[in-house]
């Protein structure tokens, strides 16, 4: 009863004011305008690309394709049969030639027939995603071959020297921007909402009511916590729409490789480091005696996060012990499951720790709105 | 619980009593400049005792930074003594804070109220935060509205409202969850006469209700019209108590403050 009347305070103070919600929905607007602007600039493909595919092998999943990549204005593609994969594989590596589609002979008979035949049936895509023009192809043929039958094994071969393009700008950067912006999100509501009642005597005033102090701070963070994920959602719509203008990909393309459960355990994750977020930055206003103090202290939490997320993002070789640090878990986690490598276990735990150490804080929080030297301390 | 009766006619048992109560301070290097001393602590409150009953307005009267503020601020569990402890209904403030809280009700300047809320929904939230059922919830602010003229601002955000008015609305947001005992710090201070006599009347119709009224001041006046029994705090030590009449003894409450404090202090005024 006075948890819910100090949650629905909070959603109230935030709902009501049309300042607040607008600061925490531009964000996500702004995103999307300025890197989908950026991402035309940068992403310089022709607008009129031929790409020239050899194909090993019969399936009428190549008209598909076709039709598929034709979608894109000023995109042709030519199909061209060959015996020799070899000589057609050599080309692919030099760039001479788009891609070489390999399938097992009577592919497309074997699909309805599998999983009960004694042979699978099987699909080679092979490519060079150096070039972000064939690496926009090769990521529509995969996802057409993806969806076109389940019973059959593809198996990709990428020629490229360096990671794909997309793949690592989604799988490096999204997780660092997921950070940056659910932070911003969270610190913009939560200085306020807490350093700031403490700094103009409203906190104290709930203080000297029958309230628990636990009700107090729990009342405090998870309502700021369901806000922060409203910019943090905002941010990360923005981010997620403009990311393929940023690859030079269609959206299809872009989000083509992740199924139902990766996007699971990406909302799990995040939902698990928005509350812990909020409580951290809830304690540290809670210790300040002012907003401005508060916002000075939670600026450094945030660079740290920021350099650790990114360091996270492209080192290699971070041992599973990422897994026990707050926030980065999440970020390592989402990292794999955006590359196609989701460590289930790894994401779990992620998720219960964050929630364990969000707990924590907001015993800790409890704990401080109890010190008369914190609360009351000149 | 054993009841204690007051020993004056008219009032019922002790609801309050401080018992040795002592606060001290450390002194920031700024506090030490401005108050040009080189001590690094302040003795505010040096081992208090007072009891106050039901049904009488009690008042503790002193110069600034005789220990007032922070006898008031034990009492409502914002602060905890160092030694000693106070209770209030039989609650210790140091062991029992929360059942102490729920006992009384606490204005002071220091507690502010949002400005982006209006008054009606904040004594809504503040009742909720008490446990006031909905139904007495609505009773009691429309009582309380009507007669403070709170009524025809409800809806207007705390941040629009005159300063009396939102002495007014502080004030019924207090009380909000009809405590047993009230306690109000300087509750005239910065108060036109008008809202000035607002408050007083009410303090008094309080006490005729049978609460508990505890009060700060350093105003002779307030303490002669409004209390039964006061205690004069001199550098936070009980230089007098009792009832007016026994503490006067036949003087002005003022000629008989300054002989204490020149007894106490050795200064003459």
């Amino acid at each position: 009863m006075k948890l819910l009347a100090l949650m629905k305070k909070e959603f109230t103070r935030f709902f009501r004011d049309p300042r607040l919600i607008v600061s925490m929905i531009l964000p996500g607007i702004l995103i999307y305008i300025i890197y989908s602007v950026m991402g035309t600039a940068m992403t310089s493909e022709p607008a009129a690309y031929h790409f020239n595919v050899y194909v090993s092998g019969e399936s009428a999943v190549v008209q598909t394709i076709e039709q598929t990549v034709e979608l894109n204005e000023g995109w042709t593609v030519t199909f061209e049969q060959t015996d020799d994969a070899d000589a057609a594989r050599a080309e692919v590596e030099t760039g001479e030639a788009t891609a070489l589609i390999v399938f097992s002979e009577g592919f497309d008979d074997m699909i309805g027939l599998a999983p009960r035949a004694s042979i699978i049936p099987a699909a080679e895509l092979v490519y060079n995603s150096e070039d972000s023009a064939i690496s926009a192809f090769a990521a529509i043929a995969d996802a057409v071959l993806d969806a076109y039958g389940r019973s059959f094994v593809l198996t990709t071969t990428d020629y490229a020297q360096s990671e794909n393009f997309a793949a690592q700008m989604m799988a490096g950067i999204l997780p660092f921007l997921i950070v940056v912006f659910v932070f911003s999100s969270c610190m913009s509501v939560t200085l306020e909402s807490v350093a700031g009642e403490k700094e103009r005597g409203t906190l104290a005033t709930i203080l000297v009511t029958s309230a628990r102090r636990w009700d107090i701070a729990l009342g405090k963070v998870l309502p700021l916590a369901c806000v922060s994920l409203i910019g943090a959602a905002s941010s990360f719509l923005g981010v997620a729409l403009s990311m393929p203008a940023l690859m030079g990909v269609s959206i299809d393309v872009a989000i083509g490789g992740i199924g139902f459960v990766d996007y699971l355990m990406l909302f799990l994750l995040i939902f698990s480091f928005v509350p812990l977020i909020v409580a951290a930055i809830a304690a540290v206003s809670t210790l300040s005696r002012s907003v401005k103090e508060a916002s000075g202290y939670t600026s450094v939490i945030m660079i740290l996060m920021m350099v650790l997320s990114i360091v996270t993002a492209f080192v290699d070789g971070i041992g599973g012990w990422v897994v026990a640090v707050p926030v980065l878990n999440a970020v390592s986690a989402m990292q794999g499951v955006l590359m196609g490598n989701m460590v289930v276990w790894q994401c779990i735990v992620s998720f219960a720790l964050n929630i364990v150490y969000a707990g924590v804080l907001v015993f800790l929080i409890a704990r401080m709105l109890s010190s008369e030297r914190i609360m009351f301390g000149k | 619980m054993e009841k204690i009766m007051a020993p004056f006619a008219d009032f019922g048992e002790e609801v309050v009593r401080a018992e040795n109560l002592r606060k001290t301070f450390t002194l920031s290097r700024k506090q030490q400049r401005l108050d040009k001393t080189g001590q690094t602590h302040k003795i505010a409150v040096a081992g208090l005792s007072f009891s106050a009953y039901r049904g009488e307005i009690y008042g503790l009267l002193g110069p600034n930074g005789a220990g007032k503020t922070t006898t008031l601020r034990i009492l409502s569990t914002l602060i905890r003594p160092d030694a000693g402890d106070a209770f209030v209904c039989g609650h210790s403030v140091s062991r029992e804070a929360q059942k102490v809280r729920d006992q009384i009700g606490f204005m002071t300047s220091e507690l502010k109220l949002e400005g982006f809320f209006t008054p009606a929904y904040l004594f809504d939230f503040f009742g909720a935060l008490h446990g006031v059922e909905k139904e007495t919830l609505a009773k009691r602010r429309k009582e309380l509205f009507e007669r403070f003229g709170i009524d025809r601002f409800a809806e207007v955000r705390i941040k629009d409202l005159s300063t009396g008015m939102l002495q007014k609305v502080s004030l019924v947001i207090s009380i909000v969850h009809d405590p047993a005992v009230v306690i109000f710090d300087e509750p005239t201070n910065g108060l036109d006469v008008l809202t000035a006599k607002v408050v007083t009347d009410f303090l008094l119709e309080l006490k005729a209700m049978g609460k508990s009224i505890l009060l700060s001041t350093h105003i002779f006046s307030l303490v002669e019209k409004l209390c039964d029994r006061v205690g004069i705090i001199i550098d936070g030590r009980m230089a007098a108590d009792g009832t007016l009449e026994s503490v006067c003894a036949g003087s002005t409450l003022e000629d008989k403050f300054f002989e204490i404090y020149h007894a106490v202090k050795g200064e003459t005024i």
